[in-house]
Formats: C-alpha cells, structure tokens, sequence
C-alpha cells in the first residue's frame, strides 16, 4: 500500500480522486487537502511517500508548494490538472507523472506502475531547484505572504521560524534550512539568517564573532562558526 | 458755376468708363484680401490711364488745365497704399509737367500729394483693422476733397507769378473740388457694389454646395453601390443643372440620370476612352467641347457633347468616377467643373471614412468572437470535472448541472443580436453561477438583487459574463477559505447601474487578462450608449472588487 495525500482546492476532485484510488487498492490514502498550507502541514505530519497535487489552487499554487517542503520528508510527485498547458511543464519539472482531469482509467493504471517502479528502485523524488520567491507566515489563522525580497533577518525561537521585516516580526512553519537553500538568505549563525542586501554594518567582536547591524536597525548576531564564511560570502 | 458743369460732363464721361471697367474681368485684380504684385502692376496702369485721361478731358482755363486727374491717384493710394498711390502720382504728374503752362511744375508735384494722401489713409485704416472702411464711399469723398484743397494750396504756394495762381484758383477751386470728389466717390462705389455681387454669388454658391453635399453624403454613408448611386446620380442631376451625371465603378456604369440615360444605362461596361483614362490614370479628365469632345462611343445622335470626369477614390485606389456631361448645344460652366471636384473630393474622404468604421465594427465582431471562445475550455473542463465526479453521489444533481450547462452553451453560441435584455442575461449568468457553484461547493456564495424596472434594459452581449468570470477566476479562486460574489443592480438618477462586487480584493490594473476583457465591454458599452457611460473599478485589496457598469436608464417602450 502506497501511502498518499490528495492536494486538491475543490472538493469534487479530492472526492473522486480518492475513490479511484481506493478502488485501485495499492493506496492508503492519509489525508485530503484543500489548500498549500493544509498539504504543508499534513505532510509533515504523515510523512506521505506519494503526493496527488493539483496545480491551480488560491493564493500558493502547485509547483510553488513544491519548492516549500523539506528535502528530506519530500515525496513523489503526481500532477492532477484539468488543462494540459500545464502538462508539459509538469514533465519539465521532472516529477513522477501526471493525470489529466477527468481521469482515464487505463491511464491511472499507469501511473500506478510508475510509482510502484518509483519506490522498489528507491529513486530520489524530484527536488525543485528554483528559488521561493515569497514565505508563506501566520498571523493567527490568516495566511500572509511575504516576499523573499523584503525579509530583514530569520531568527529561531522557542516557538518556531520568525522572519523580520521592515513591517514587523511573522511566524513561518518553514525550517530555517529549507529557507537558507531556497532564497537568498544567508546563515550568520545557528539561530539566524540575514539578507545580504539588508546589512548596513559589521561590527567585529572580542570572542571571534560580530554584531550586523541592519538596514531596518536590527542587531543579528554573527557566530564564529559562521562569520568567515559570511566575509566570503560578501567578498570581504 | 458754368466751369463746375462743364467739368462734371468731363467726370461723367470717366465714370462711365469706370463703369465699363468695373463689368470688365480686370475687376479681379481688386483681389478678394492681400493684394499680389500682380494685381498692384495692373492697378497701376489702371489707374495711371484714369489719371492721364482726367488731365486729357480737362479744360483750359486761364493757361492751366481745370481736370479730373486727381481721381485715378487718390483711388490707387486708397486701393493700392502709399507706393501704389505715389507711383500712379508721379506717372500722372509727370505727364502733366511735359503739357506744359505755368502751373506744369505745382500741377505734377500735387498729383504726387494727392497719390500719396490716399495712400495714408489707406495705410491708417488697415493699422487700424477697418478694411473695409478703405472702399467707403464717404472715405472716398472726404479724401478726394482734401486732396483737390491741398492741390489748390501747392498751386498758390509754387505757381508764379502769384497774382495769376490766385486769380486762376479762385476760379477753378470749386469745379475742380467738387468735381474730383464726386467723380471719385461714385467710381469708388461702383467697384465696392461689383465686389459685393462677387461675394453674394460666392455665398449663394457655396450655400447650394454644403446643401448638395449634406443630401449626398448621407446617401453614401450606406455604401458605394448601384442602389446609392442611383440615387446619388439623381440629386446631383437636380441640383447642378448639367445635361446627364453619371457614375461608375471601375468596370461598368453604375447610374445615369439626365438627358442621355436612355441609351447609357446602367450595368453597361465603360466604353468612353475618356473614362477609362480618367480611371487608369488616376486624374480629372475634361472635355470641354470645344478643344477636346467627348463623342458618344454608343449612340451617334446622342446629344451630349461636354464631360467632366472625376476619379472617386478610397485612400489611393481608384473605385469608380463621377461624370457631369453637358449637350453639345450648351457651354460646360466653371461652377459646375468646380463643383464636381469638390464634391467628389468630398464623397472620397466620405468613402474612406467608411470603410474605417466598416473595418472597427469587424474588428469589435472579431474581438467578440475571439471572447466567445476565450470562455469555453476552462470552464467547460471544470464543469465536466465536477458533473463527473458528482454523477456517482448524485445522479439528480448531475442531470440538473447538465442542463444548466447545455442551457448556457446554447445561449452562448447562437447569439447573434448585439445586444439583449437585462434579465435575458441575468438568466444566463445564473446558470453559469450555478456551475461554479457546484464546482466551488460550500466555497462560493452567490447573491443577486437586480431591481426590476431594469429588466427590460438593452444591454451589449458578453457584458456582465466577462465581469463574473473575471470574479470568479481571479478572486475567489484566490481565495482560501472561498468567497462570494455579489450581483446588484438600480437606478442611479438618469442612470442604470449593475455592480458585480467579489469579496476577494484582488483586482490587478493593467496589462493583465481581466483588464482586457474589462477594456472590450468598456469599450462597447461606450460606443454604444456614449463616453459617459462604461464600466468602473473599485477595488479594496483583501476587502472586495467592485465593477460598476452604467447604462442609460430609458422607460419601458408600451408594447
């Protein structure tokens, strides 16, 4: 049994899909999702080992809900869509398969052989190598998008991932990794990453580390550990 | 006193060729504005002839000249300014000088005066913007009798010996005042009364042609073929008078009306080499009759003789002629010629407009249609998508959403009408909102409230659809936790107004595809009802999208 999360914003297709699948029965089927967010969590939840995505959903659509999960909880990848524009680029992108709405049968069949082949030969699942172009935080139930671009620092608390901005201080359920390989946020040290844009001055300190101070007027800490590479990184 | 008559008989005698003048064609050189060198060299030597006449029709009086040659100089300085007035002065003056008498010297240097004084006033009221005043006749008087006293004066003061000078002024001062005056004055109102002939002529000419013109172009605006030929030929048969009109296309003759029509009849190819010149290369031709014929290619005994033919064209392209003939018995008028050119100028800058306006209305069908299309695929897979996963729940609901679809379909393809009622559309959206609605389940709410005196309201084709669907793919599709979309219409003062609200806030300006569907129904409705008219936005980012379409609110028509 494949264990599987259905990503999907309408109803009806979530519905159907799953009764499909069952009727296969090589799939358990864990969760049914509506949204990027919902799939985000549940699938750091239930640790999928196969994803049914669509690709038009609200607000983070298919591919860019790819580009926000752990390397290594990532699962394999089949695209569900209604429009085969997409098809194409579903392909380059190098994941699994794709189904096309509403779904052939003899075409499911397929697609169940290659994920079965998928999993015995152990393939490593499609990684997307694109930047995040916007951080998905939370202010209570509301979802706010923020972009990349505008982030002053990332600081690890006791309560999780908060990216600073010139607007204010936001939780991520994003990993401090996940941002630092897909933006261009660059690790000062073990709690914090800085946007090398938003640095205003490095003051050196005694034990071997530095001060950052920001554009935003910002202290961020650089450890030992990591402040030679940041002078590398910045040609200093 | 005997003198005073004597010379007035003198005077009467150039009025009189002052009269004959003024019938003549050199009338034209008293120019219609700005005189051009031209004009001054003919008045000139017009003026220098009265002048020298005046000196010849005068009578010896005490071993001078009583005479009338002021007239000519004070009229070219009125007419013509101060050199025009001089030059005439001193030709006259000198003339005189060589007659000789004790008064040859004071008599030219006067004639020089007299040119030169009314050449001054002509100067003061052209400064003065008071053109016309230069052709009054009381001007005219009043500068004239100047003029002679001023003579009078440069007599007494050059003249010698003086006691001869005095007694031969006391003598012809009245006469001659009076006389130069009065003479002067009438030729001055004859010339004025000949130009306003010429402008009442111009008036009354150009009266009839923006009233052919207005007739005619209505005719047009449906079209250049044989029905509005027909009835173009006619009119402008009646109007100008000539003998036949014709009109052609490139190949045939599309309409005749007038005195040859019985055997140049419409349908018939061109056979007049006149024609085929006229047509191939792209210029006026003319017969006049005289140098050049035009020969009837199809009946000898056909009577006409004369013909203007005039290219008629779209852009450059050559589409067809108008052809005014006269019989051979009457002289083709140059009215008519300019006539005929003018207005075929006319009817091709009429014929380009509408083949522009022909071409935007093609272009709106196009864009239509290319909406028409724009709507199907998405929607039409969604639907399929839904109605396939809801016929294994609910056979019911699925027959339902199948005849809500295929009741959309048909409304959508087989329009033909540009516009449609109010709750006609109403209806049509409705079933597209169902579908979504099906398909968006809990996630879209639906609200419409469309008051009902505007029902019978004529609106544009696809003009609240592209506005819903826009609602619907770009707010609350963007929406996580779904949306709704609200419908409202009402009279606002003169004004009908429908307001298509999403609560998603996500309207994008510029540039993007809901921007441009937006442009088209702005555009049409625009069009259609007026620049006041159209669609708004108001758009609170996250709050709602707000589009406004106004209509003019018209009163049920009674059945």
């Amino acid at each position: 049994m494949i264990r599987s999360i259905i990503v999907d914003d309408e109803l009806h297709g979530r519905e159907e899909l799953a009764v499909l699948l069952e009727e296969t029965g090589k799939f358990t089927i864990l969760d049914s999702c509506v949204n990027a967010f919902d799939a985000l969590k549940s699938i750091r939840k239930y640790r999928p080992q196969l994803l049914f995505l669509d690709i038009e959903m609200p607000v983070v659509g298919g591919f860019e809900l790819l580009a926000m999960i752990d390397e290594e909880i990532m699962p394999y990848v089949v695209f569900v869509t209604a429009y085969d524009e997409y098809a194409l680029q579903a392909f380059e992108e190098k994941t699994l398969d794709y189904l096309l709405k509403p779904i052939d049968l003899k075409r499911l069949d397929k697609m169940v052989d290659k994920v079965i082949s998928a999993i015995k030969t152990d393939s490593r699942p499609f990684i997307p190598d694109g930047l995040l172009s916007r951080v998905p935080c939370y202010i209570g139930t509301t979802v706010k998008m923020v972009p990349s671009a505008e982030i002053d620092h990332v600081k690890t608390k006791i309560g999780g991932v908060y990216i600073t901005t010139g607007e204010g201080s936001f939780f991520t359920d994003l990993t401090l990794k996940l941002l630092e390989e897909r933006t261009s946020l660059v690790r000062c040290h073990k709690q914090y990453l800085i946007h090398p844009d938003q640095i205003d001055r490095i003051r050196p300190l005694e034990n071997g580390g530095a001060e950052i101070t920001t554009r935003g007027h910002h202290a961020v800490p650089v450890s030992r550990r990591y402040y030679r590479a940041l002078k590398n990184q910045l040609g200093l | 006193m005997e003198l005073i008559f004597l010379l007035l008989q003198q005077t009467a005698i150039i009025v009189a060729i002052a009269y004959l003048f003024s019938k003549s064609p050199l009338m034209r050189y008293f120019g219609d504005g700005r005189l051009t060198t031209r004009d001054k060299i003919a008045l000139y030597l017009i003026f220098t002839t009265f002048s020298i006449l005046g000196t010849y029709f005068g009578l010896p009086v005490q071993g001078a000249i009583a005479n009338t040659r002021a007239i000519g100089a004070v009229l070219a300085g009125l007419v013509g300014g101060p050199v025009l007035g001089v030059a005439v002065g001193v030709s006259a003056g000198i003339h005189r000088f060589f007659l000789g008498g004790f008064t040859a010297f004071s008599c030219g240097i006067s004639t020089v005066f007299e040119g030169l004084l009314g050449g001054l006033v002509h100067l003061y009221f052209i400064r003065q913007r008071k053109h016309e005043y230069v052709y009054s006749p009381m001007v005219t008087f009043a500068t004239a009798f100047c003029a002679e006293i001023g003579q009078m004066v440069i007599i007494l003061l050059l003249a010698r010996p003086f006691e001869d000078a005095l007694g031969l002024v006391k003598v012809i001062a009245l006469p001659m005042i009076t006389a130069n005056a009065v003479g002067a004055t009438l030729f001055m109102s004859m010339v004025r009364d000949q130009k306003r002939t010429k402008d009442r002529v111009g008036a009354v000419f150009s009266a009839k042609a923006l009233d052919v013109a207005n007739r005619t172009l209505g005719i047009l605006s449906r079209g250049f073929n044989q029905q509005t030929a027909t009835q173009l030929a006619d009119v402008l048969h009646k109007e100008t008078g000539v003998g036949m009109v014709a009109i052609t296309d490139r190949e045939k003759i599309l309409a005749t009306s007038g005195l040859g029509a019985d055997h140049h009849l419409p349908g018939g190819p061109i056979m007049s080499s006149l024609t085929k010149r006229a047509i191939s290369e792209d210029s006026v031709v003319f017969a006049d009759g005289k140098n050049l014929h035009f020969t009837c290619p199809v009946d000898a005994s056909c009577p006409l003789g004369s013909v203007l033919i005039v290219p008629l064209r779209i852009d450059r392209d050559v589409i067809g002629t108008i052809e005014l003939f006269e019989p051979k018995d009457k002289l083709f008028l140059k009215i008519n010629r300019t006539f005929g050119e003018g207005l075929t100028t006319l009817y091709s800058h009429q014929l380009l407009r509408l083949q522009y306006e022909e071409q935007k209305t093609l272009l709106m069908r196009s864009e239509l249609k290319l909406m028409q299309a724009q709507v199907n695929p998405h929607f039409l897979f969604n639907t399929l998508n839904t109605i396939v996963a809801v016929v294994r729940k609910d056979a019911d609901r699925a027959r339902q959403l199948l005849i809500r679809l295929s009741s959309f379909l048909r409304t959508n393809l087989k329009r033909t009408k540009e516009t449609v009622r109010l709750d006609e559309e109403l209806d049509h959206i409705g079933d597209y909102l169902e579908i979504e609605k099906a398909r968006f389940a809990d996630r879209l709410q639906v609200i419409i409230d469309v008051d009902d005196e505007l029902s019978y309201l004529q609106i544009p084709i696809f003009t609240l659809q592209p506005l819903i669907e826009n609602a619907i793919k770009h707010g609350i599709s963007e929406m996580l936790n779904g949306g709704r979309i609200s419908v409202k219409g009402y009279r606002h003062g003169d004004s009908a107004r429908i307001v298509v609200e999403d609560n998603a806030g996500t309207y994008t300006e510029i540039g993007s595809a809901e921007g441009l569907g937006m442009t088209l129904v702005d555009k049409r409705l625009k069009n259609l009802f007026g620049s006041s008219y159209g669609v708004a936005v108001d758009c609170q980012p996250g709050e709602y999208t707000r589009i406004i379409v106004s209509l003019p609110m018209v009163e049920e028509k009674q059945p």
